[in-house]
């Protein structure tokens, strides 16, 4: 019999323990350890923030389906980690510190066999001075309490507006090093679209910030994409939807300060500027959680597990941009100093970005964060829960799944609007993730055909389609494992 | 230059008839490019 110990409730997490769950015989334990009381379907949150959906619509308890599929759950947090027991436990364990109930506040040693650290990432609100979710006139859509929050501010400002008040709107990344331009991308269009909707476009001044060296590199270093019968880079492609909106942006900007309705950057050429702003939704860097290992002893060796984020089977020698290889890139999200733990999802550390670094006159670096969200985080769950089954089943056994993001292709559709008629989605495929430049040498490392972009209706159809689709999953109803990740 | 989206392109990306079939398509494309499967990249 093993145990298997997943931490975190995400994408990632539940994507694992449910998997695990459906292919393992019941004498084999499944536990799901995570502060979170709820599953969330983040990629919907960015229509709580525009108020199309509420949070109820994207959410669900953990407890009841944990407790009727024959998953373990602690409501509880990670706080260390001990990969090879202590004096007193002979088996490794995670130290957890229940976060609810009547245990809130207790700490428990959660043993395992095999652990899959599906942590994702610590919003980093504290990387940016003044930005915190809420204050400032800032807002996040990092999380549906966030995106409520921000809705209620949007209301508010769209009153303002109808009673004749001209605002400016800010939407972007809030740090030099953030990721996850693709929601902040979605936002921005989703806003000026409910603007439109609420016949006050002509009020707005809609402004783009981004930490991008150009707009459509969403951090993976932008795309040449097949656009219908043309070709065309992703910069171009956001470019002509910018225009289309009458949204204005700013680029290369390293966000490191938000006061009350201004917020403050460095550019690329070190030039240090400020923008107002009436309301602002800034995404933070993301940051691992600071977590601690331990030996048996007692001895810190945390420098075996993290590296700011897990590490895993990566090659993080430092290179050049120009060396970067798909091959640096983790196939089995298995830790080298212990093979029984893993970390899929946001959780693993990356070996390097995807966009080219760049850094400011004054040396700062002002470059996206690789982006391994949404369907990688399920795509590498999955992968990690396939090698455990067989490693129970044959602890000897070589790791046959593997799920390198320079050979894993991923879809975006983003939301460009919400409406069955009105709406509208950017669909965007490519592949691989992480571009080889060496077997797509003349069209920047991807695969034109499965690189490919799409405008209109049927985008937000899509992203509705799949919205209600991974919830049915998530929820585990009949046959959910045939809807891949 | 800027490219710019045309009264006929943006006609074409809000039709509800020619988007259910571009519905069909994207969700069969997507498909086929996720579930296309994935792997190694260090052993040919």
């Amino acid at each position: 019999m093993s145990k298997i110990v997943v931490l975190g409730a995400g994408i990632a997490g539940h994507v694992a323990a449910s998997h695990l769950r459906r292919k393992l015989a019941k004498e084999h334990e499944v536990v799901v350890v995570s502060p979170n009381s709820n599953y969330q379907w983040i990629p919907s949150n960015i229509w709580v923030g525009i108020g199309r959906m509420k949070p109820r619509d994207l959410i669900f308890p953990l407890a009841p389906l944990y407790a009727k599929k024959h998953i373990g759950y602690k409501q509880a947090k990670a706080i260390g980690f001990y990969p090879e027991g202590d004096n007193d436990e002979q088996k490794p364990y995670v130290l957890a510190e229940y976060v609810a109930g009547d245990e809130k506040g207790k700490q428990e040693k959660v043993t395992y066999d095999y652990l899959i650290n599906a942590t994702g990432p610590k919003l980093n609100f504290e990387g940016t001075e003044g930005l915190s979710p809420g204050k400032n006139k800032a807002h996040s859509v990092c999380t549906y309490t966030h995106a409520q929050e921000a809705w209620i501010a949007l209301e508010d400002i769209i009153k303002q507006m109808k009673q004749g008040k001209k605002v400016k709107i800010l939407i972007g990344t809030g740090h030099a090093k953030a990721t996850c331009q693709g929601a902040a991308f979605e936002y921005i269009l989703n806003v000026e679209q409910e603007l439109r909707r609420h016949k006050v476009r002509d009020m707005a001044e809609i402004t783009w910030i981004s930490n991008e060296y150009q707009l459509g590199d969403f951090g993976m270093d932008g795309m040449l994409l097949s656009y219908g019968s043309n070709i065309l880079k992703s910069s171009e492609m956001v470019e002509m939807i910018f225009e289309d909106r009458g949204i204005h942006w700013i680029l290369g900007a390293g966000v490191n300060k938000v006061e009350d309705g201004v917020v403050h950057y460095e550019t690329l050429d070190g030039e240090y500027k400020q923008k107002s702003y009436d309301f602002a939704m800034l995404i933070p860097s993301f940051s691992g959680h600071g977590f601690k290992a331990y030996d048996k002893n007692g001895g810190d060796i945390t420098n075996k597990l993290f590296k700011g984020f897990m590490i895993v089977d990566a090659d993080y020698t430092p290179k050049p941009y120009e060396e970067w290889t798909v091959q640096d890139w983790p196939e089995t999200y298995q830790n080298p100093s212990y093979a029984n733990i893993f970390a899929p999802g946001i959780a693993f550390a990356p070996p390097h970005g995807i966009s080219k670094p760049r850094k400011s006159k004054n040396g700062t670096d002002i470059t996206p964060a690789p982006p391994r969200t949404g369907m990688p985080s399920g795509i590498t769950a999955k992968l990690v829960a396939d090698n455990i089954i067989e490693m129970i089943k044959n602890p000897n056994h070589e790791l046959h799944h593997k799920g390198s993001m320079g050979n894993m292709g991923a879809a975006c559709i983003a939301s460009a609007g919400f409406g069955m008629t009105k709406g509208s989605g950017i669909s965007i495929t490519t592949y691989p993730i992480v571009p080889d430049f060496k077997k797509y040498p003349d069209t920047h490392g991807r695969k034109l055909g499965k690189t490919f972009g799409s405008i209109g209706l049927a985008g937000h159809w899509l992203k509705l389609a799949l919205h209600y689709a991974f919830i049915y999953k998530a929820k585990m109803k009949p046959f959910w494992w045939l809807i891949p990740e | 230059m800027t490219r710019r989206i045309s009264k006929y392109k943006r006609f074409m990306m809000m039709n509800p008839i020619v988007q259910f079939f571009k519905f069909i398509f994207l969700s069969l494309k997507v498909l086929v490019i996720v579930a296309g499967g994935h792997g190694g990249t260090r052993k040919a």
